[in-house]
């Protein structure tokens, strides 16, 4: 039986508590894998992930070489309502990184959990999409860390992105650990067929590609993954809209645009007026696309991949 | 009233960024509030001042600014409601970028001036004696001080955060204040008045406005000076003072019990003498979460 552990109790207002858990599979001196979802808790695709990985690890436990810890929802309370911060205190856990053991709840779960994933052979990070979008599936990895990007290209999605961090880099919780690998795809707080399939079936073939799972345990075929294209900053581009109203998306993800061909355009939905019509900076796919319509001037709307 | 900057919106009218301007020349202030939406203590003081300064216009120009987030003031929420975003976090701004990025970039723009002020009411589950914080030393802390505030609180690298406006001015060469009274969500009109004369101090202080009342500091304190008291355990907080009570050793601040029965399981009482500076509005409390804060006086 996989070992359930407490990484953290939280105790509420009201004499309640709720924990942060941690399910340990452990068959083996081999490496040890931390999967954590649940972040932000408006990305039940990453829950679910954890859950189908529970799942199939419970009946393969004594056959394994190593350790896969699944932690499959930091956030529970946000969780509960689907919103992505924590709520009560409306803190955004991802920004509360490395934590602080004498803070706040959030910031005392964040000071756990990192420490809870210390000395992992491999770190991935489960997310859903981002929330208004719709996204293919997608790792992420930083720039110059060679082996993340070469277990990242294994893990069955469209995309690997050697993504330079942002400005708010440095507080979230991938960034705490060297080789991190995130995991994104699906549509904002929502699950999208196929998607939670492929980011597990990712899952297993990491930890077959580690030795911590046995390739004749892969309950598929390894020919049939997918072959992910790698992708740098450069290759990305952002597009957002000038004008305010209801951005309605022309086109799909991962459909092919030229240069200059609409992704969508920005109405006025009270009267019909069309605003903006909103081109692909360049030739390529579409990586992100915005399906929550409102926006304003300077929104994001897509995401265009060159290939 | 001008509008400086506007933006498209979906839905509604387009956002529209205010000023109201009096005087002319130098030197130059401008005033901002209702950054968060529903900070309303800081609106209704930016409304009092500019009421008295069209009876008596300063010498010099006053830029005020008495509601930055129209939309969040509207729904009664703090960030700018369409994407959930603090607009106190997005500067120095952007204006290619976001919506908030864009009123941020606008706002630095339209306060080109020698200082500027911050005004803010404290979250919503606090109430903070009417207080402004500046830095340990320089020429902030001199015009902090000629707020004749109840509160002053030099803070060790105050501010110095440029996604917050008031380091984002800090960046941009200009003085810097935040200042801070009340509690969100509610409107208190006495915590108003104060931050209100505050601000009118300071302009007295630049030979702007004649004098009116005597400073109202009754302290002036570094984070050593503060005694800060904590929720031992979760609960429900009682307290048993307001903020700008004096208070002397052993004085009852409030109590704990819990939530379901009221039986008491804890007591908080003052260590030293002070005014009481910070109290806990909202009961229900995680165990290390701020409770009350006592300022020591001299
Ligand atoms: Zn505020």
């Amino acid at each position: 039986m996989p070992q359930h552990h407490p990484v953290i109790e939280v105790e509420l207002p009201s004499g309640d508590t709720v924990s942060v858990v941690r399910r340990r599979f452990s068959g083996g001196p081999g490496p040890r894998v931390a999967v954590v979802a649940g972040i932000r808790g408006d990305a039940p695709e990453g829950v679910r992930v954890a859950h189908e990985l529970i799942t199939f690890l419970s009946g393969v436990e004594d056959r394994l070489a190593g350790t896969v810890d699944v932690y499959p929802c930091a956030n529970p309370l946000a969780a509960h309502r689907g919103l992505p911060r924590w709520p009560f205190f409306d803190s955004d856990l991802n920004r509360l990184f490395p934590g602080d053991d004498d803070g706040h709840p959030p910031e005392r779960v964040a000071a756990a959990l990192n420490r809870d994933v210390q000395g992992a052979d491999q770190v991935v990070e489960v997310r859903g999409a981002r929330a208004a979008f719709s996204e293919v599936t997608q790792a992420h990895v930083r720039p110059g860390e060679a082996l993340a990007a070469e277990r990242a290209l294994r893990l069955n999605v469209t995309v690997v992105w050697e993504r330079t961090p942002g400005p708010a880099a440095s507080s979230t919780f991938a960034h705490q650990h060297p080789g991190a690998i995130v995991l994104e795809g699906g549509t904002g707080n929502r699950l999208t067929p196929g998607v939670g399939k492929d980011l597990t079936d990712g899952l297993l073939n990491l930890l077959a590609m580690m030795g911590v799972l046995g390739e004749g345990e892969l309950p598929f075929h390894w020919a049939a993954l997918a072959r992910p294209i790698l992708v740098h900053d450069e290759h990305v581009q952002r597009v957002r809209t000038e004008r305010g109203g209801l951005f309605l998306p022309a086109l799909a993800i991962w459909k092919r645009v030229e240069e200059g061909e609409e992704l969508g355009r920005v109405v006025d939905p009270t009267t019909g007026e069309v605003r903006e019509i909103v081109p692909s900076p360049m030739t390529g796919r579409i990586l992100a696309i915005r399906e929550l319509p409102v926006v304003f001037p300077g929104t994001v709307v897509a995401r265009v991949v060159c290939t | 009233m001008t509008v400086v900057f506007s933006l498209e919106a979906p839905y509604r009218r387009a956002y529209e960024l205010h000023r109201l301007t009096f005087g002319q020349g130098g030197p130059v202030v401008a005033i901002v509030a209702g950054l968060h939406g529903n900070e309303l203590n800081s609106m209704h003081a930016v409304n009092l001042l500019a009421s008295s300064l069209q009876v008596q216009p300063p010498r010099g120009t006053v830029h005020l600014f008495p509601l930055v987030n129209t939309f969040g003031g509207d729904e009664g929420v703090k960030r700018w409601p369409f994407d959930d975003r603090d607009l106190n976090r997005a500067f120095p701004g952007d204006p290619r970028g976001t919506s908030v990025e864009r009123i941020a970039a606008a706002l630095i723009e339209h306060t080109e001036a020698d200082v500027c002020v911050d005004v803010h009411s404290g979250a919503p589950h606090v109430r903070e004696l009417p207080q402004v914080r500046a830095p340990l030393s320089g020429r902030e802390l001199d015009l902090a001080r000629a707020m004749g505030l109840p509160l002053v609180w030099r803070r060790a690298g105050e501010q110095l955060d440029g996604t917050g406006l008031v380091g984002a001015w800090r960046r941009a060469g200009r003085a810097g204040l935040h200042v801070v009274g009340g509690r969100g969500i509610t409107l208190d009109t006495e915590h108003s008045g104060t931050l209100a004369r505050g601000l009118h101090r300071l302009l007295t202080h630049l030979g702007m406005s004649p004098a009116i009342g005597p400073a109202e500091t009754v302290a002036d304190v570094t984070r050593v000076e503060i005694e800060t008291h904590r929720a031992p355990c979760g609960g429900f907080f009682v307290p048993e003072v307001r903020v700008g009570a004096r208070v002397k050793p052993g004085h009852l601040l409030g109590y704990m019990q819990i939530p379901i029965g009221g039986d008491r399981i804890g007591e908080l009482r003052a260590g030293r003498a002070g005014v009481v500076m910070t109290v806990r509005a909202w009961p229900m409390v995680h165990a290390e979460e701020l409770l009350v804060r006592v300022a020591a006086t001299p």
